[in-house]
C-alpha cells in the first residue's frame, strides 16, 4: 500500500492521462494482493498528515518548495512506520519525481485536491484533472499558504479512494496465480527487485488459499511441473506427519523406506484387531458384554490406569477406604441406569437412547454421593474453594472416563455436582 | 482432531451397542462367527465414530454393506438416523467410485501407450526408485480401506487417520481383552 502512494503522485504528477490509467489499473492490481499493508499506511498516513499539519514541515517544506530533498525526506519519514519499504521509496520518488520539473509537480499535486474531491471515487475520474492543471501552475505562490491543508487532503483523499477501491476489489477476490504473476511484473518494471519480492511475500501470507511456488535458478517454470513441485511438497509435508505419527520412522529418510515402515504399521495394527477381536470371541462364549461386566471392567481400568484420583482424595482429607466404598456404591446405581439407557436405546433409536442416557444418571449417584461421603465431607472445615474445585474436576474426570457410554454427560454431572455442594 | 481419549469413549461406545444389536439377534453364535462380529463391529464402530466425514470410514461402512453376508449384521449394528444417511452416502459414492474406476484405466491405457511408443526403455535410478515407491503405494492403497481411489496426497492423509483410528480402537479392545475382571469372569 505505501509503495501505492508515490504511484498516486506519480501518477497525479503524470504529463499524459493514459499512462496514468496503466499505473491506476496496475496500483489497484497491487492493492488486491495487499490489503494487510493497509494497517501501515493507514498507521503511516496518519503520520503524513501530523507531518504536513505540523507548522514547522509546513514552513520548511513551502520555503523549499522544489527541493526534491525535502519532500523525499518528509514522504520517507511518513514511511518510516512500515520498515521493510524504506529501501523502495527514495527509488520509487526519485523514479517519479525526476522525471519531472520538481517545482511543477509539487504545484499540480497541491493543486489537484478540490477538484478531486467533489467526484466520486472513480479511478478515472482522479487521473484526467492533472493534465488541466498542469495550466493553473502560475497561481502557485498563492497556493503556498494552503498547500499543506491541501496535500493533506489529497492523502486524505486518495486513501478513500483506495478504500473503496478495496472494497471493490475483494469482490472480485480468488484470482489465479497467474494475475498475480503479471502483477508482480508490473513492480518488477516498476520498483526495484526486493520490493517486489516483499510485495509477493505479503501476498502470499495474505492469501492462504494458493500457493505461491518459487522456481530456483534452474527450474522450470512452466505450470506443469509448478504443479508437480507443489504436489510433492505436499506430499513430503504429510509424510512428515506421518513420520511422527508411527514410531521407528523418523529415522528413516527416503520415501520408499518410509512407505515400507507405515505399510508395516498399518498391517500391524491391522493384525493386532483381528487377533484381539478373536481373543474377545474366544473369551467371551456368549459374545454377552453386559453392560454391568464391562463397566466393572471399565472401573477397574479406570482404577489402574488413573491412581492420580485415589490419591487425591486423601488429599482433600477423607481416608482412601471412605473412598472406595462410596466409588462402589454409587457405581451399581450408575450401572444400573446406564443399563435401562441403553435397553431403551435398543428399543427406539440410537439418539434417543443416548439422551436418556445422558438425563437419568445424573440425579441417582448424587443421592449415593450424598449420603455416603459428601454428607461426612462437607461439615469439615478444610473445604476451601480450590479443594472442591479439585475435587469436582477429578470426580468429573473420573466418571467420564469410567463411564464411556454416556460421554456427553460429564459437564452436566458436573455442575449438577457443583450445585449439590 | 479430536483427543484420543473422546475417540476411544466414541468408539467404544458405538460398539457396545453395535455388540448389543449382534447378539441380541443371534445368541448361538461359533467362534469364528463371533470373531467376526466382533471384527466388524468394531470396525464399523470405529468408522461410525468418524462419522463418515473420511474416505476411508465409507469405505469401511460400503464394503460392509456391499457383502450380502455382511449386510445384514452392518445394518443391525449401524442402526439408526445416523447410519442410515451413511449407508445412503455410501451407496452413492460407490457409484461414483465405479465411474470413477472405468475413466482411470483408460488414462493408464492411454499413457502406458505414450511411453512406450515415446520413450526408449531405459533403466536409471530414478526410475527403479520410482518403481520401488509406486509399489510400495500400491500395497498402502490396498491396506487402506477405500485406497485404491485416492490420489497420493489424499491416500497419505487418509492414512494419517487411519493410523489415528486403529491405535484408538486396539488400545481399547486390549483394555478390554486384558482386562483381569474379564479374565476372572470366565475363568469361573
Amino acid at each position: 500500500m505505501n509503495r501505492a502512494l508515490p504511484e498516486m503522485l506519480h501518477c497525479l504528477n503524470g504529463p499524459a492521462t493514459s499512462t496514468d490509467m496503466t499505473v491506476l489499473e496496475r496500483q489497484r492490481a497491487r492493492m488486491k494482493w495487499q490489503p494487510q499493508e493497509q494497517q501501515g499506511y493507514f498507521g503511516g498516513s496518519d503520520q503524513f498528515a501530523g507531518l504536513f499539519l505540523e507548522p514547522g514541515q509546513v514552513g520548511s517544506f513551502q520555503g523549499l518548495l522544489g527541493g526534491e530533498s525535502v519532500l523525499g525526506e518528509v514522504l520517507t519519514r511518513s514511511v518510516k512506520p512500515d520498515p521493510g519499504l524504506e529501501n523502495g521509496w527514495p527509488e520509487l520518488l526519485n523514479m517519479g519525481f525526476t522525471e519531472f520539473d520538481m517545482n511543477c509537480a509539487i504545484s499540480r499535486t497541491s493543486s489537484c485536491p478540490p477538484t478531486v474531491a467533489p467526484p466520486p471515487p472513480e479511478a478515472k475520474g482522479k487521473v484526467s484533472p492533472p493534465a488541466e492543471k498542469v495550466s493553473s501552475a502560475v497561481g502557485r505562490e498563492s497556493f503556498k499558504k494552503r498547500k499543506a491543508d491541501k496535500l493533506q487532503n489529497t492523502k486524505v483523499v486518495a486513501e478513500d479512494d483506495s478504500k473503496d477501491k478495496r472494497s471493490k476489489v475483494c469482490a472480485e477476490e480468488g484470482e489465479s496465480k497467474i494475475t498475480e504473476q503479471t502483477s508482480n511484473k508490473d513492480n518488477n518494471r516498476e520498483t526495484s527487485a526486493d520490493t517486489s519480492k516483499e510485495n509477493s511475500k505479503a501476498s502470499e501470507a495474505q492469501k492462504p488459499d494458493y500457493i505461491h511456488v518459487r522456481a530456483r535458478r534452474g527450474q522450470a517454470t512452466d505450470s506443469h511441473s509448478l504443479a508437480e513441485r507443489v504436489r510433492r511438497e505436499k506430499i513430503s509435508e504429510r509424510m512428515k506427519y506421518l513420520q511422527d505419527l508411527v514410531p521407528g520412522c523418523n529415522k528413516i529418510t527416503g520415501k520408499a523406506g518410509m512407505l515400507d515402515e507405515i505399510i508395516n504399521y498399518v498391517q500391524s495394527l491391522q493384525r493386532q484387531v483381528e487377533f484381539l477381536s478373536m481373543k474377545l470371541a474366544a473369551v467371551n462364549p456368549r459374545l454377552d458384554f453386559n453392560i454391568e461386566d464391562l463397566f466393572a471392567k471399565e472401573l477397574l481400568l479406570y482404577q489402574q490406569m488413573f491412581p492420580a484420583c485415589s490419591t487425591g482424595f486423601p488429599t482433600i482429607g477423607m481416608s482412601s477406604e471412605m473412598t472406595n466404598p462410596a466409588y462402589l456404591q454409587f457405581n451399581p446405581a450408575q450401572q444400573v441406569v446406564a443399563c435401562c439407557g441403553l435397553d431403551m436405546g435398543m428399543n427406539n433409536t440410537a439418539d434417543m437412547g443416548l439422551r436418556r442416557t445422558i438425563s437419568t444418571p445424573a440425579s441417582i449417584p448424587e443421592t449415593y454421593l450424598d449420603s455416603s461421603c459428601f454428607t461426612q465431607l462437607q461439615p469439615s472445615s478444610t473445604w476451601d474453594a480450590d479443594v472442591q474445585n479439585l475435587f469436582n474436576l477429578e470426580f468429573h474426570q473420573g466418571r467420564s472416563i469410567s463411564f464411556p457410554s454416556q460421554p456427553f454427560t460429564g459437564s452436566i454431572e458436573a455442575s449438577n455436582l457443583k450445585m449439590e455442594l | 482432531m479430536r483427543s484420543s481419549s473422546s475417540l476411544k469413549q466414541e468408539f467404544l461406545k458405538k460398539w457396545i451397542m453395535g455388540l448389543q444389536r449382534c447378539t441380541s439377534s443371534n445368541k448361538n453364535m461359533s467362534i469364528l462367527e463371533r470373531k467376526k462380529a466382533i471384527k466388524l463391529s468394531a470396525d464399523l464402530a470405529m468408522a461410525a465414530a468418524r462419522n463418515g466425514r473420511t474416505s476411508w470410514s465409507r469405505a469401511v461402512i460400503a464394503n460392509a454393506a456391499r457383502e450380502s453376508d455382511k449386510r445384514l449384521l452392518a445394518e443391525k449394528i449401524l442402526q439408526g438416523q445416523e447410519s442410515e444417511m451413511l449407508l445412503k452416502k455410501v451407496s452413492n459414492m460407490s457409484a461414483v467410485i465405479r465411474n470413477r474406476r472405468i475413466i482411470r484405466s483408460k488414462k493408464i491405457l492411454k499413457r502406458s501407450r505414450r511411453r512406450t511408443t515415446s520413450e526408449p526403455q531405459k533403466v536409471l535410478a530414478s526410475s527403479i526408485a520410482k518403481r520401488l515407491v509406486q509399489k510400495r503405494t500400491h500395497i498402502l492403497k490396498s491396506l487402506v480401506p477405500g485406497g485404491e481411489f485416492m490420489d497420493e496426497i489424499s491416500l497419505i492423509e487418509e492414512t494419517l487417520d487411519y493410523i489415528a483410528y486403529l491405535r484408538a480402537q486396539v488400545d481399547v479392545m486390549r483394555c478390554i481383552a486384558t482386562s483381569p475382571h474379564l479374565m476372572a469372569l470366565n475363568s469361573e
